[in-house]
């Protein structure tokens, strides 16, 4: 008895620190419920970087983290999964487009000078086509059309097209200049609706603007601001800046920007530039309203779930059922506090888990409460029936757990993100269980006993046989 | 009531065999159409779904029914015209659309949406759901999945050699078979008749159901090993009948309470949880059916067949350990 007590004494210690911890710490929401984006982005090698490595992934992650935070999501998650891919997870994010381009962007910025010799064979190979054009025009509006010729012109054209386009990769020459050289970048307005992007270089980086600019000014050979080797502008730099180039440390990128990408371009900047390509190769978007509806039928789900079971026990096992609805309910709170406390993230699957468990986790009392109604039937006492259906329905309730826990280990280790949810609330759920089922059930069952207007058999099995009920009583 | 497991074993297992055969040749016309056994969702292939709502607080906006034709039009002008679309109302009326097409990159999904917003009413960012999986990362759903599904098999298999003997072992695990491939066999019939598609979902619930299902045949064979050690003269056919029938009221009311809540969550769980409910109902359901009437008639059938003086000398012999 006194056992009996100590254990009930720890129940209920139990229980009333599960009500705190519920109340205190909220089980954390997952984005399918909560409503936002995850993103799961793939590292890939280029012609530089041939094999990811964890140090390319580590530089990918920061970058990615910068740009996260300029986005402005709270408590966004960050990690790396596996050896090329990060996830992203942004709760609550009101635009996902803009945060799918903004993190799948390498962003390379670099700033380039134009060849002046490359401009010069540029400019006469575009005279020349222009000549070839007009004597083809001529060609082809003669009496007599001399289709050789023609056919000899536009070979002639088409080989000096083909030169330019080859030149005009080399147009443009590295200057060292890059992306790596900034300090800030913001978005500002221009004139009308336009917008552009302006940038603050670090010393370094201001030096070499100066100089670039200096070099450039007055000779009509472009500035080339190329992102991610396509060209986004053009500029020509004025002569007034002959004398010293243009100094200060700042540039304004002006091109076709509204607010939008302009904004989007700055953001990009300011987290720095990817060292290798990405690609966003997976996107779960649940929007909050639908996330809230989730929720709710979850919670309809879940409490008729649990009501079923419980009169299902109470009808079918009467007090001992009754004993085992008392011990359903504080598994109930207990799983839930685990959770809250192990900051387990509830994901829709993981409420799966939660309900499903529910239902198994009777299974257990199911066991004990069948063994026991056989005792009865075999003439013993209530009490030894009682002792010996808890001492020999363990060996089944163990291998049976055992087996569950063991598809929970294969579907954690090996599961995806939505995955894990689901096998740890369900592992989290059968542990609990075995402490439920089997420790309050039998303290509860065994305190009844202990009260003699409780002490009847029939209240524990319907239809014993009346020789049975005589003898089960003493 | 007492069932009589072995004398109508042939029917037992007659039961299971056509359901099972019903499901290969469904996998096999489903492998013809879709070139895989069950019909692939987007987890597993790669692709775009996208579910759109309209946001009804603007007015006009939903004035009009959404014209499904126009939908169509905006899709196969964008060359995305084998795309499924679907039309769908919820509970409280509002029609949106589904989705569902090759993978879209984002610049080629905003403007589709934008295209749409114009042709049928502006949405609502927060009813909308977005769903793309890339080719690459829907092979390594499939195969992490396969993997843990393989992986449980053998983690089982061990266990239940350690806890009981080897031909024991089997029989669970062929009964464990035996409920997987009736669930796939059902979602096979099913994604012929109607199209439903299998997610990760579905194999967390064909995990879960090797980790339930195996639970009934531990228990009756827990049974059947404890009667044989106090009784060993007994013949294997009555131990075994015996067993099931000591076991039945468990078997059934733990099958019970364990559909009860997955029947509410058929209910009201929405889309995402209804196809993973029904598929846990039908392999916990296979699986209470294969613990009493396969794995235990499998187990005598085989004990029969091997000597039964030495099976007894062994069986004592465990149980002295």
């Amino acid at each position: 008895m006194q056992k009996q007590r100590s254990l009930l004494a720890l129940i209920v210690v139990l229980i009333i620190a599960a009500i705190v911890v519920i109340v205190k710490f909220p089980v954390p929401l997952g984005l399918d419920l909560q409503g936002g984006s995850q993103l799961t982005i793939q590292v890939k090698p280029n012609e530089e970087i041939k094999r990811i490595t964890e140090r390319e992934l580590e530089a990918v992650q920061t970058v990615v983290e910068n740009r996260v935070n300029g986005l402005g999501v709270s408590e966004p998650v960050i990690q790396t999964v596996g050896q090329d891919q990060i996830l992203v997870q942004l709760p609550g994010v009101n635009d996902p487009e803009q945060a799918e381009r903004v993190l799948g962007g390498t962003a390379q910025l670099d700033f380039r000078r134009e060849n002046a010799e490359s401009r010069a064979f540029v400019n006469n190979r575009q005279q020349q086509i222009q000549g070839l054009i007009a004597e083809q025009q001529k060609l082809q509006s003669a009496k007599e059309r001399d289709e050789k010729a023609i056919a000899a012109n536009n070979a002639q054209i088409e080989a000096k097209i083909k030169e330019i386009t080859e030149l005009e990769a080399k147009l443009f020459e590295r200057t060292g200049l890059t992306g790596k050289n900034l300090k800030y970048a913001q978005a500002t307005p221009t004139q009308g609706s336009n917008w552009s992007v302006a940038l603050e270089f670090d010393a370094k980086g201001g030096e070499l603007f100066a100089q670039l600019t200096k070099e450039l000014a007055g000779t009509g050979r472009r500035l080339g601001i190329f992102l991610d080797d396509k060209p986004i502008s053009t500029p020509v730099v004025g002569q007034e800046f002959e004398k010293t180039g243009i100094t200060g440390g700042r540039a304004e990128i002006t091109g076709t920007f509204d607010f939008e990408s302009a904004n989007e371009l700055a953001l990009q900047l300011r987290g720095g530039a990817l060292p290798v390509p990405v690609e966003i190769v997976e996107n779960r978007t649940v929007g909050a309203t639908l996330g809230r509806d989730s929720i709710q039928r979850s919670i309809y789900a879940g409490v008729g779930g649990l009501f079923l079971v419980l009169i299902f026990m109470v009808v079918y096992y009467r007090l001992p059922g009754l004993i085992a609805d008392v011990s359903l309910v504080i598994y109930a709170f207990l799983t839930w506090a685990t959770f809250a406390l192990l900051g387990v993230t509830l994901t829709l699957p993981g409420i799966a888990g939660f309900i499903l468990s529910i239902g198994m986790a009777v299974d257990a009392n199911v066991l004990i409460f069948e063994r026991t109604r056989e005792e009865l039937r075999a003439g013993k006492s209530l009490y030894r029936s009682v002792e010996s259906g808890f001492y020999r329905a363990f060996s089944s309730i163990l291998d049976s757990n055992v087996t569950t826990w063991i598809a929970c280990a294969a579907l954690f280790w090996l599961g995806s993100g939505l995955v894990k949810g689901f096998a740890l609330t369900l592992a989290l759920g059968v542990a609990v269980s075995m402490f439920t089922a089997v420790t309050c059930s039998r303290t509860f069952l065994m305190l009844a006993i202990a009260i003699p207007s409780l002490r009847k058999p029939e209240l524990y099995c319907p239809s014993l046989p009346a020789s049975n009920k005589a003898q089960g009583a003493t | 009531m007492k069932l009589n497991i072995n004398k109508q074993r042939s029917l037992w297992w007659g039961v299971s065999l056509s359901v099972i055969l019903a499901g290969l040749v469904a996998m096999g016309i489903s492998w013809q159409k879709y070139g895989a056994p069950l019909r692939p969702g987007l987890d597993f292939i790669g692709g775009t779904r996208l579910q759109l709502q309209r946001d009804c607080s603007q007015p006009e906006n939903c004035a009009k029914p959404i014209d499904i034709n126009a939908v169509r039009q905006v899709m196969s002008e964008r060359g995305l015209g084998n795309s499924s679309i679907q039309l769908v109302t919820d509970e409280s009326g509002q029609q949106g659309i589904l989705i569902r097409t090759r993978t879209l990159n984002v610049d080629e999904r905003t403007q589709l949406q934008q295209t749409l917003t114009k042709e049928i009413g502006a949405f609502d960012p927060k009813a909308t759901q977005i769903d793309t999986v890339g080719p690459t990362i829907g092979q390594q759903l499939l195969s992490s999945g396969l993997i843990a599904l393989l992986v449980s098999f053998a983690g089982i298999t061990v266990y239940l050699s350690l806890r009981f003997q080897l031909d024991y072992a089997i029989f669970a695990i062929v009964a464990l078979f035996h409920d997987v491939l009736i669930t796939t066999g059902v979602f096979a019939i099913l994604g012929l008749v109607q199209g439903t598609e299998v997610d990760s979902l579905f194999i967390v619930a064909l995990l879960t159901i090797t980790g339930f299902s195996v639970n009934d045949t531990v228990v009756i064979y827990d049974r059947i090993r404890e009667t044989l050690k106090i009784s060993p003269d007994l013949p294997i056919d009555q131990v075994v009948d015996n067993a099931v029938n000591q076991t039945l009221g468990r078997s059934i009311n733990t099958t019970l309470t364990s559909l009860l809540p997955l029947l509410t969550l058929f209910i009201f769980g929405g889309e995402t949880l209804k196809n993973f409910a029904l598929a846990l109902m039908i392999g916990f359901g296979a699986g209470v059916y294969s613990s009493l009437f396969i794995a235990s008639t499998l187990l005598s059938f085989w004990r029969e067949r091997t000597s039964q003086p030495q099976n007894s000398d062994q069986l004592s012999a465990t149980s002295d350990q």
